[in-house]
């Protein structure tokens, strides 16, 4: 450890040789050890934190998955009683396929929307930078916030109704059709996403060697041929790493549901995530909720996985 | 940004040169557009709310933002979302880079083991943990109380390993030479380490900052008392009471301005933001 990295990156896991500073003395016991009472001081407060507030609460989330809790906070062990119940429950099932469809409806859109814009903005000049800017904009806005004026512009009688009904589609407010509200949520949430994802393809486009491309352009390739067999088989380890990322993102959506529907008309936008608030803070059904957690834990816990291994701890592909 | 196509590949020839400007700017304006319509009508009376009308900006009134700052619960929803992400930032900022420079530069025992169970925890999702800490939160009676609200949100696994990584990147020598001239723990880390961490701390604090302000799910379960409401949940409040859109967005305005004025002052450290890992919530 003398060489100074000159940025930041995932650097190795700690070593037990890492920090060398320890003169070579007589062995001593690790109290005594240059600045292990220092090293446990410092990190005692975070460390404290995190068994409070992630460490107990996740393995609580097991336990309350096999657990009943009363209004009075009383909670008496269960058994599989919450799972046996969730597999008969439609409510259940229902929130598992509108997860699933609305991930298959923002996955694909927001990648290749961020795709496309990526290269259109690829070049350095000034407007594309502020196009850039503008891009990125909706990523830092609360989509409770933005949700608000989301739920006029797909409202009956607003801009979007109202540009369908020029195609001659009367579909009225998409938020009280349970065939397009959870299309309406999806493209909410790709709205907000994109520029983040574009930020990251940028990030690859910009590592693949230009020389590659400038022969290709020399050889009267098309900007089409250039795309298809140069740049996309250069992203794939990029949208792999997005569509993960996106997946996990949508398996988890709450704040635009919310906001927008409430997991309404029908039902029609009742995901996961939503589910298990709607459980244990409308229903106060704790238990239950918990047992609806692991599920999504675990479809998570899969996808986080499968990156890992794909990726190693290079996340960017 | 030095990194950019060289002049062959920029000059476009063809439909590209003019189809190129007007896709990006259709993007633009379908990107644009929800903020335009928040702000236009923020400023419309509310007996001119319907499409088309309520997007030409004619007969504007600030009568949406009288009536919503009028009131006392929007200055209190400020108030309480300022406390919130503030205070978040800085006990975020400290406790992280304290926990990063004992995991980068100490050697103490189960060093390791804790490292990778903080990891570890960044593979768990938020969701799974809300309803068992809010059952720890409702038995150490923590529920609508401003601790409540912030002490949970301190446990950031993502901001100890990037202060970790950052920590790990400072040569000994400098620490061991601050020792030789007598400098404590204490003193090597408030006059050395966190100085040298200051391009980090920027960057890692305005996310935190962007995260909390924006934050719902946690101020919306355990703010059960309308009096500790934020933004987020209050105006969702303001929705749910069926207050007129001209107010509520009003309100929507009132609360992205200081998060639009960060990313015009601050746009740098957004963009660097992403490119570590991607810190947003």
């Amino acid at each position: 450890m003398t060489s100074l990295p000159t940025q930041v990156h995932v650097g190795p896991p700690p070593t037990e040789e890492e920090p060398a500073p320890a003169p070579a003395r007589a062995p001593r016991g690790w109290w005594q050890q240059h600045g292990a009472l220092a090293g446990i001081a410092f990190v005692l407060p975070m460390f404290a934190l995190f068994v409070l507030f992630r460490f107990l609460p996740f393995l609580g989330g097991f336990g309350l998955a096999f657990a009943n809790v009363d209004l009075g906070g009383e909670i008496t062990f269960a058994g599989m009683a919450n799972f046996q119940y969730m597999i008969h429950d439609q409510l259940f099932w229902k929130a598992l396929t509108v997860t699933l469809l609305y991930s298959v409806i923002v996955v694909p859109l927001v990648i290749v929307v961020s795709i496309g814009l990526a290269l259109l903005v690829r070049r350095g000049t000034r407007s594309m930078r502020i196009f850039r800017s503008v891009f990125f904009l909706p990523v830092i806005t609360s989509l409770v916030l933005a949700g608000v004026v989301f739920i006029w512009i797909f409202g009956d009688g607003g801009p979007v109704p109202s540009l369908m009904s020029v195609f001659g589609l009367d579909t009225g407010s998409w938020l009280t059709n349970s065939a397009l509200a959870l299309p309406a949520v999806a493209i909410v949430a790709a709205w907000s996403r994109f520029g983040f994802d574009m930020l990251v393809v940028l990030a690859r486009l910009n590592e693949i060697p230009r020389e590659l491309e400038e022969a290709a352009l020399v050889d009267g390739a098309s900007a089409w041929q250039r795309f298809r067999h140069l740049t996309l088989p250069q992203l794939r380890s990029v949208v792999f790493f997005l569509a993960v990322i996106e997946t996990i993102t949508s398996f988890q959506v709450f704040d635009a549901i919310y906001i927008m529907t409430s997991g309404g008309p029908v039902n029609s936008t009742y995901t996961l995530g939503f589910m298990l608030y709607d459980q244990a803070f409308k229903f106060f059904n704790f238990g239950y909720s918990s047992a609806v957690s692991i599920v999504l834990f675990v479809i998570v816990l899969a996808f986080t996985l499968i990156q890992r291994f794909a990726f190693g701890r290079d996340d960017n592909g | 940004m030095a990194s950019d196509i060289s002049p062959a590949l920029a000059r476009r020839s063809g439909p590209g040169r003019i189809l190129i400007p007007v896709v990006l700017a259709i993007a633009a304006l379908i990107t644009l557009f929800p903020f335009y319509t928040m702000l236009i009508m923020s400023f419309k009376p509310v007996t001119d709310l319907s499409f088309p009308n309520a997007l030409i900006p004619t007969g504007l009134t600030t009568e949406a933002y009288r009536t919503v700052l009028g009131g006392n619960d929007m200055i209190r929803w400020i108030t309480n979302t300022l406390i919130y992400s503030l205070v978040s930032v800085v006990l975020v900022l400290l406790l992280a880079s304290m926990a990063g420079y004992a995991f980068a530069k100490k050697r103490f025992p189960g060093r390791n083991a804790m490292f990778w169970s903080f990891l570890a925890m960044l593979m768990v999702p938020y969701h799974i943990t809300l309803i068992p800490t809010f059952v720890i939160l409702s038995h150490m009676d923590g529920v609508s109380t401003y601790w409540g609200l912030i002490v949970p949100t301190l446990a950031n696994a993502q901001a100890t390993f990037l202060m970790r990584q950052f920590i790990y990147g400072i040569p000994d020598s400098l620490l061991e030479a601050a020792r030789m001239d007598g400098a404590s723990d204490l003193r090597i880390f408030f006059q050395l380490i966190l100085p040298l961490c200051r391009p980090i701390l920027a960057t890692l604090g305005l996310f935190v900052f962007l995260w909390h302000w924006n934050d719902f799910l946690w101020p919306l379960v355990i703010g059960q008392e309308p009096e500790m409401r934020t933004l987020t949940t209050g105006i969702a409040g303001l929705m749910r009471e069926s207050t007129p859109l001209n107010v509520t967005l009003a309100g929507s305005v009132v609360a992205l301005v200081p998060i639009f004025l960060a990313y015009i002052l601050a746009q740098r450290h957004f963009t660097e933001g992403v490119a570590m890992t991607g810190v947003k919530g």
